[in-house]
Formats: structure tokens, C-alpha cells, sequence
């Protein structure tokens, strides 16, 4: 059985009292009552307590500690005496026995005080030398912790910020300059154009848009793989973002012919999250929901408390409140995701068609910016199938301070 | 645990865990108290001015088993709990053969409880016990506050849970004993499973822990004493959950 700290008990008096100390009672008791004193400890020479000739006594009685006899209590000799209390002038000490008894009790009390406070001594100092001992453990592991990081950090760091300038100077300052151009050709200030070359600028412009639109995607997922970008956390109702998030989108909806509802219900969930971030996130999977849902489907969002509870975990009682997490489910009723494609959806650049005659654009980037953000704040983001079609995607956040509003 | 089959003796180790402030020391106390002369140790706390434990407290009782002749040592440690004093918990941890945890009713330490208890697994794993293996009893205190976590809602917890949950008013000695007996019939039935206490030692497991209640002033049936948890299953055969 391996030995343990505080299970290693002192079995010898000399570890939990003072040898010096435990000479200075003994000596102050046989000043105070003329009966000399002697304490002995038990343990492994076993010292002798008999009495030295035979017309006198020996008063033995053992100190317990902890259920186990550690020390005698030696006092004597004395010749047993029913006259006089104590007459310490004869040769022999004459006393009464109770008196005796008295003055033992008296001694094993006054060392059972001394015992205790040596053991809580000796149980202190030890735990403390262990504790320093621990904690300095902890702190130099810790601190190599905190070195591998902050070099990982450095290196991260150096490469972002050479990326960044890289992609935001070298791509977003010509593509300006293409839309910037063709738009002034669009508008006839470089000489009125034919129908065709009309529509040829246009489709310059669109296209740079939505290259530009993909160009500030990328940033904004290099920033969160980065960790550039800090969210600002705070207390927000996830129901009232998803219904802001909704009124803004609902002309391109209608314009589909896409029906957008919202159901919240009485209990709210109140998360911890970055606004402008949680934003992103519904954002995101309510236009790709829209953008999959053929004109006359519908797209429903839903906000709820779920709890994320397993009954047959230990210590269930204490843990299922904080297992309680804010759901948001985006439904849509497009041609859903298949099967093997559901952890796939999250990765950057990832088309569940990949064709080139696929009939949505975009280039992956949402779903993989979505899961990025809602890692950020601690959730979980996955999709499930939608019933009849379609697909669901489920983001669990969790609550703030395990608490929802109601 | 300590096994001594020559000297008849078992020491066993329980340890109070649960967040800061809970009422791990008040239930130690509330032990003392009960406990009578021949069973109780002295009270060891080390407590600061604030009322914090810093080290660990401990209570050392002794009981004798019905048959009488072998002894059951059982030091029941608190940990210290706020947060800062991590290494002191591990080590207290150290050899523990049950946990009783003390968490606070008040639904504004609902996080505080689970980080407690989370901490407890991460303790016990660096000393290499397993939460799912260690006996284990927990006790929401602090019943009488207001902003507590409804008793229909604790029974419900408790009904779905796999360890036995108390009640408790430790300040008013409520649910103390109940919460100690519990642990320690827990801890002994893994600790037989284990070792074959009971069988070496000719001590049931019952008996023992009727010992301890009468020890404690209780007269009334270990069963019925148990019987006051919130939920949870204890075993009270020979084997089996009840």
C-alpha cells in the first residue's frame, strides 16, 4: 500500500514532544509535589519502569495518542502511606495513594495538551514542506508552459501579420482599383457604352465584388485562426441577436420567395459572447440557409435552453445545472447535407458540390468562419438532418453564469 | 487505507470536499460535537481570520466494531477551498478511501460547485484515483438560505444521479450525521469489495456503521437514518444496490 503524507503517523514521543521540555515538567512536578517523575516513551527499547526494592511503589500509567500507548507516566518510588497526603522529608517519599493518582492524571492530561499541539505541529510542518514543495512543482511546470506558448505565439504573430499585410495590400488595392474603374464605366464618364459592353462591366463589377467579399472572408478567418482577432465578451440575449440578425435579412428572403421565421420561447438564454461576433455566426447560417431553400421553402430559427446532462455521470446532481447550454437552430428546407458530409461542412474551402457546374457560389468559407466563432466562445456547431429535407444547424453556446432569463 | 489484520485495526481515510465557504469545517464540527468521549480524537482546524481553513482540518474517531474486538480508525480530513490552495488539496487527497462533497445550495454557486468537483476529479486522477471508482456522497448544505435551489429540483438531480445526496443545515447540525454515516457506509462496501474487510475482520458493514450512529447519540435503525437522503442509491445488503 503506498505510503501517504498525512496517513504517516508519529508512533514515538520524541516526534511529537521536546526532550528538554518534557525534563523541565517533570522536574517543575517533582518540585511542586515531592514525587519524582519520570516519562518514559514506548517504542522499541522498552525502558524499565519495576520498582527498585520491594517495600516501595511504582506508580506506572500509559499516555495514549491516537488510540495507541506512546509514553508511561512514571511516579516514584514512593512508599504507599494512608497517613499524610505526601511527606517528601522521609527517606522514601511517603504518599497516599490517590494522591498519587491525582498527580498522574494531573501529568497525563498536562502531556495529552502537549501531545496534541505536537501533532498538529508536526501534521502542519509537514504539509507545508509538501505544499511549498507542490506549488513549486506546479510553478515550473506552468512556467514551461507559458515559454512553449509565448514562442509558439511569437512565431504565429510574425507569420500573421506578414500574411495579413500580404493579402489586404497586394489583392484589396487593385481589386479597388478594377471596381472603382469599371463602375466609372458603368456610369458612361468614360463615353456611353453599348448594351453589351454594359453588360460586360457589370459583370466585371459583380465579379470584383464578390472576389472582395471572399478577400475580406479570408482576413476575417486568418484573424480568428490567428487569434487576432479578441472578442469582447459580455451578457448577451442570443433570441434578440437572432431576430436583429433576421429583420435585416428578411428582404433578400421575400425577394427568393424564402418564408424566415423565428420561435423563441419564454425562457431566453443569455450567453457570454462578443455581439458584433455571435452576429457573424446567425448571420451566416441564416443566409446559407437562404441561399440553399428553393423559392417557396421555408427557413426557421429557433432559440431554446437545452441541457446537455448525462444521468450516469458521477456527480450529476452538481454538474447538470452547468451542463444547461443556449441553442440556436437555423432549418432550412434545401437539399440537405448527406451523411458524410457533415463534419467535412466546417472545413475552409469544403463544397458539398464541387462540380463546376454547381449551381451556388461562394468558396467555402462561412461554415468554417462560423465554427472558428463559436469555438471562440466555448460552443459547439454541427448539422443534422432537416425532416422531410433539408438540414438543421444546431450552434450550443453556453450560458452565461449557467443562468437564462425568463 | 491501513490494514493491520494482526492488531484487528482499519484506518480509514474520508475527505470533505466542496467549494470555499461551503460548511466543510462547520460539518466537522457539528461531528465533534456529536461524537461522544471514547470515539472522538481532538478537533485539529487551522483556520485563518476570515474563518478560511488553510491547511486542512481533522477529526480522528475511533470506533469499535459490535463484536468489540476489532477498532475502526476513521480520519475524516476537509480540504482547504478557494481556489489558490490546489497543491494542499492534492496532497490532502492523498490515499482517500471516500469523498463526501459539500457543495452550497445557493443557485448562485451552481458554477462554483462544479468547478469544485471538477477540481476533485483533476486531483484525484494526479494522484491516480478515479472519480467513477472513488465512494462518493454529496451533500447540498445551506438548505436554510434564501436563493436556493428548490427541493423538488434537488430530487429530481438526485433521482437521476448514481451517488447518494443529503440535505443539510450543517450550521444546525441538520443533515451532518446522515451525510458522515452515508460516506462512511460507502466507503466501507468498497473497501470490503476491495480488501474483504468484512470477512477478515468479521465486521458488517451495517453493524459498523450502527456502531458509528450510536457513537454519534443516534439510536435510531442505520436504515431509517439513510433513509432521510434526497435520493441516490446506498446499498444495504450484503451486495447490490438498493
Amino acid at each position: 500500500m503506498r505510503a501517504t503524507l498525512l496517513d504517516d503517523e508519529p508512533r514515538h514521543l520524541g516526534d511529537l514532544v521536546d526532550a528538554a521540555a518534557l525534563e523541565e515538567l517533570c522536574a517543575s512536578v517533582e518540585r511542586l509535589f515531592g514525587v519524582p517523575l519520570r516519562v518514559v516513551g514506548v517504542g522499541d527499547d522498552e525502558p524499565v519502569t519495576a520498582s527498585p526494592s520491594p517495600e516501595v511503589t511504582l506508580d506506572v500509567s500509559d499516555v495514549e495518542h491516537d488510540g495507541r500507548v506512546i509514553a508511561r507516566v512514571v511516579l516514584g518510588p514512593y512508599v504507599a502511606d494512608g497517613g499524610q497526603e505526601i511527606d517528601a522529608e522521609a527517606p522514601w517519599v511517603r504518599a497516599k495513594p490517590t494522591a498519587i493518582a491525582r498527580i498522574a492524571e494531573h501529568v497525563r492530561s498536562t502531556l495529552g495538551l502537549l501531545l496534541a499541539s505536537g501533532y498538529k505541529v508536526f501534521l502542519t510542518s509537514r504539509l507545508h514542506l509538501a505544499s511549498v514543495r507542490e506549488a513549486g512543482r506546479d510553478l515550473s511546470a506552468k512556467a514551461a508552459e507559458l515559454d512553449e506558448a509565448l514562442s509558439r505565439l511569437d512565431e504565429l504573430e510574425r507569420l500573421k501579420a506578414s500574411f495579413l499585410a500580404t493579402v489586404s495590400h497586394e489583392l484589396r488595392t487593385p481589386l479597388t482599383s478594377i471596381i472603382g474603374y469599371s463602375e466609372m464605366l458603368a456610369e458612361g464618364i468614360g463615353g456611353t457604352l453599348t448594351d453589351e459592353q454594359q453588360d460586360f462591366v457589370q459583370t466585371v463589377r459583380s465579379k470584383s465584388l464578390q472576389l472582395l467579399d471572399l478577400i475580406v472572408k479570408l482576413l476575417d478567418l486568418s484573424k480568428l485562426e490567428g487569434g487576432a482577432a479578441t472578442p469582447l465578451f459580455a451578457e448577451v440575449p442570443l433570441a434578440d441577436v437572432a431576430a436583429e440578425v433576421m429583420t435585416s435579412l428578411a428582404a433578400s428572403a421575400s425577394k427568393k420567395g424564402v418564408s424566415l421565421d423565428l420561435e423563441r420561447e419564454a425562457e431566453s438564454p443569455v450567453v457570454m459572447a462578443d455581439r458584433e461576433r455571435l452576429r457573424q455566426i446567425v448571420r451566416h447560417l441564416v443566409e446559407n440557409a437562404i441561399k440553399f431553400t428553393e423559392p417557396g421553402g421555408d427557413v426557421r430559427v429557433s432559440v431554446r435552453v437545452v441541457t446537455d446532462a448525462n444521468a450516469d455521470e458521477v456527480g450529476h446532481a452538481i454538474l447538470a445545472p452547468v451542463r444547461r447550454a443556449a441553442e440556436l437552430r437555423v432549418c432550412d428546407t434545401g437539399r440537405g447535407v448527406p451523411e458524410p458530409e457533415r463534419t467535412r461542412i466546417f472545413d475552409p474551402f469544403y463544397q458539398v458540390d464541387q462540380s463546376s457546374t454547381r449551381e451556388h457560389g461562394g468558396a467555402g468559407l462561412g461554415l468554417a468562419i462560423v465554427r472558428r466563432l463559436v469555438e471562440a466562445h466555448a460552443g459547439a456547431v454541427r448539422v443534422e438532418p432537416n425532416d422531410p429535407r433539408g438540414a438543421v444547424f444546431v450552434v450550443q453556446l453556453p450560458l452565461a453564469r449557467g443562468r437564462a432569463a425568463h | 487505507v491501513q490494514l493491520d489484520f494482526a492488531a484487528r485495526e482499519v484506518a480509514i481515510k474520508v475527505v470533505y470536499y466542496g467549494p470555499a465557504l461551503s460548511g466543510k469545517t462547520t460539518n466537522l464540527l457539528a461531528l465533534h460535537r456529536r461524537v461522544g468521549e471514547g470515539a472522538r480524537g481532538r478537533l485539529m482546524t487551522l483556520e485563518t481570520q476570515d474563518d478560511r481553513t488553510l491547511f486542512f482540518d481533522l477529526l480522528p474517531l475511533r470506533f469499535r466494531s459490535g463484536r468489540g474486538d476489532a477498532s475502526i480508525r476513521v480520519k475524516v480530513f476537509t480540504v482547504p477551498g478557494q481556489p489558490l490552495h490546489g497543491a494542499t488539496r492534492r496532497l490532502v487527497l492523498q490515499g482517500a478511501d471516500g469523498v463526501a462533497m459539500i457543495a452550497d445550495s445557493r443557485e448562485s454557486e451552481t458554477q462554483n460547485n462544479a468547478a469544485s468537483f471538477l477540481d476533485l476529479r483533476e486531483n484525484l486522477r494526479e494522484n491516480g484515483l478515479t472519480l467513477s471508482k472513488m465512494p462518493l456522497v454529496i451533500q447540498f448544505n445551506k438548505r436554510d438560505l434564501p436563493g436556493v435551489r428548490g427541493d423538488a429540483e434537488l430530487a429530481a438531480l438526485a433521482a437521476q444521479g448514481r451517488e447518494p445526496i443529503f440535505s443539510a443545515v450543517a450550521l444546525r447540525d441538520e443533515g451532518v450525521i446522515e451525510t458522515f454515516l452515508a460516506t462512511l457506509l460507502v466507503t466501507w462496501q468498497a473497501l470490503d469489495r476491495d480488501h474483504g474487510l468484512s470477512k477478515r475482520l468479521a465486521i458488517d458493514g451495517l453493524e459498523l456503521v450502527s456502531t458509528a450512529a450510536r457513537e454519534l447519540g443516534v439510536d435510531e435503525p442505520i436504515t431509517e437514518i439513510l433513509s432521510r437522503r434526497v435520493g441516490g442509491p446506498i446499498a444495504l445488503g450484503s451486495g447490490g444496490a438498493a
